[in-house]
């Protein structure tokens, strides 16, 4: 447990309380090192993408069969009315004592969960509401051809959702991001830490520094997906998506 | 103001996940942590709520605004809660109830504007007709035709944005706000995990409660809803 718990050491970023914003953030040495800037944003960055690959995982391939074979359409409705409302905070709080107690230590295990219950329901949403309601008439006509059905899936149903569902993937790999820093005040590190820190230190630059990076991180994210969305989907598929009405915020 | 866990304590803290001895006899605490809660809860959704009916009013009078409008509300949604708590936390000062509520109440505008718009856009266009034939001004024709139409649509709204200001209300204790929040945090640094266990589970089962609540209050609210889904079954 003891070795578990070193592992886990949130440990203190030290800066001198008058050193001003700018000659932080832009000298070398804050940046490199394992106490560094670029070692909490790794952190920050391989959790995120860790717990939203495992949530597309999970949630694509089964909302994208229940859709397919027309189940769960009531369960899925009612996890529109919690979608928006994961208590990621709570949960990872709650998970605390009990992953110590196991001895895996205050992450990343308790806010992994909470973040993968968090990043789940978009996903889900928007691919089964995404293959829902593709038109009954095509998935008839590619019936008709002689495809099979899991060629329909894949090939019909799943290629003409791509744009919703890669939405639904944004959404939840945005609010990952913008929700991780919490697991800096719950005894983690992440680009949080900076934030905890310089309250803890009353230390205004770092806190600046915490919230500079923490949005800029949120905003890449969004970037990214912009590009990633332009790059894989096919021209006609985006049109369609914007005929469809991309129904995620 | 919270601080990092000190590691030692935690490394050697025994204790189980609660201790029911505490609860009872910290209750005042536990309670005062709930009336915070709710306090804070209540006052950004109030505020959520002025701010959305004006958007929302501006939006449905001005069609074009409504693509700036959900431009800017899904970009606060999307803002970082740490960063937002942060930032303000300067501004107004970590004692102020202000520094807590003002970014709870930014949070609530994306999902109660959305549902207020499309709750006014379902009413149809036949009753609007019938109010304005009957003879009706057009404020008296939103306020007793348009808007109780429209209640189920902003009550879903209300529900959803509640039940997730009730869960970030427990960020706000980074900023030493935060009601249950705080008793999360105070757990945390002594490595004592009854109030953590304690503040994280009554922030769900409130936001439980508050959903019931509300649902409750949208069936006084609008009984011909059910009326009409008991006479087409």
């Amino acid at each position: 447990m003891i070795g578990a718990m070193a592992a886990a050491r949130p440990s203190q970023t030290a800066v001198p309380r008058d050193i001003g914003f700018f000659e932080w953030f832009f000298d070398p040495d804050t940046w490199t090192g394992p106490d560094g800037i670029l070692a909490s944003l790794v952190d920050t960055v391989v959790l995120c993408a860790a717990v939203t690959l495992v949530a597309v995982a999970v949630s694509v391939p089964t909302a994208a069969l229940l859709a397919h074979l027309r189940r769960a359409e009531v369960s899925s409705t009612w996890l529109v009315s919690i979608s928006r409302a994961v208590p990621t905070f709570a949960i990872a709080a709650l998970l605390v004592p009990w992953s110590l107690e196991r001895g895996w230590g205050f992450e990343p295990w308790p806010i992994f969960i909470a973040l993968f219950l968090l990043a789940v329901v978009p996903i889900y949403l928007n691919t089964y509401t995404a293959i829902r309601q593709q038109p009954e008439g095509t998935v008839e006509a590619a019936r008709a051809l002689g495809y099979s059905e899991r060629s329909i899936l894949t090939k019909v149903e799943f290629a003409l959702a791509s744009s919703l569902i890669l939405a639904g993937i944004r959404v939840a790999a945005i609010q990952v991001v913008a929700t991780e820093p919490i697991r800096a005040f719950l005894g983690g590190d992440g680009l949080g830490r900076y934030v905890r820190d310089g309250f803890g230190q009353n230390n205004n630059t770092l806190v600046i520094g915490g919230i500079v990076l923490i949005g800029g991180l949120a905003a890449l994210t969004g970037l990214t997906f912009v590009a990633l969305e332009r790059l894989v989907l096919p021209n006609g598929v985006r049109r369609l998506a914007r005929q469809q009405g991309d129904k995620t915020p | 103001m919270s601080s990092a866990p000190i590691p030692s304590l935690i490394a050697e803290a025994t204790n189980p996940i609660i201790r029911w001895e505490w609860v009872v006899e910290e209750w005042d605490q536990v309670w005062d942590a709930i009336v915070e809660h709710l306090i804070l809860t209540m006052l950004a959704m109030l505020m959520g709520l002025v701010v959305s009916a004006i958007l929302a009013a501006i939006a449905l009078r001005f069609r074009w605004t409504m693509t700036p409008i959900t431009a800017t509300t899904s970009l606060i949604y999307t803002l970082p809660s740490v960063a937002l708590f942060a930032l303000l936390a300067p501004v107004f000062g970590n004692l102020s109830r202000w520094t807590a509520v003002l970014p709870l109440a930014a949070y609530t505008l994306l999902i109660l504007v959305t549902n207020i718009v499309a709750g006014f856009q379902a009413v149809p266009a036949s009753v609007r007709d019938a109010a304005d034939g009957m003879g009706m001004s057009p404020m008296r024709r939103v306020w007793s035709v348009d808007l109780p139409l429209a209640v189920p649509y902003i009550l879903t709204g209300i529900r959803i944005a509640a039940v997730s200001t009730v869960g970030l209300v427990t960020v706000a204790a980074i900023i030493g706000q935060g009601g249950l929040g705080r008793l999360i945090f105070s757990g945390l640094r002594r490595a004592f995990w009854t109030p953590m266990t304690v503040g994280a589970s009554l922030s769900i089962a409130l936001a439980l409660v508050i959903d019931a609540l509300i649902i409750l209050v949208g069936l006084w609210l609008v009984p011909w809803q059910r009326r009409r889904k008991a006479a087409t079954r």
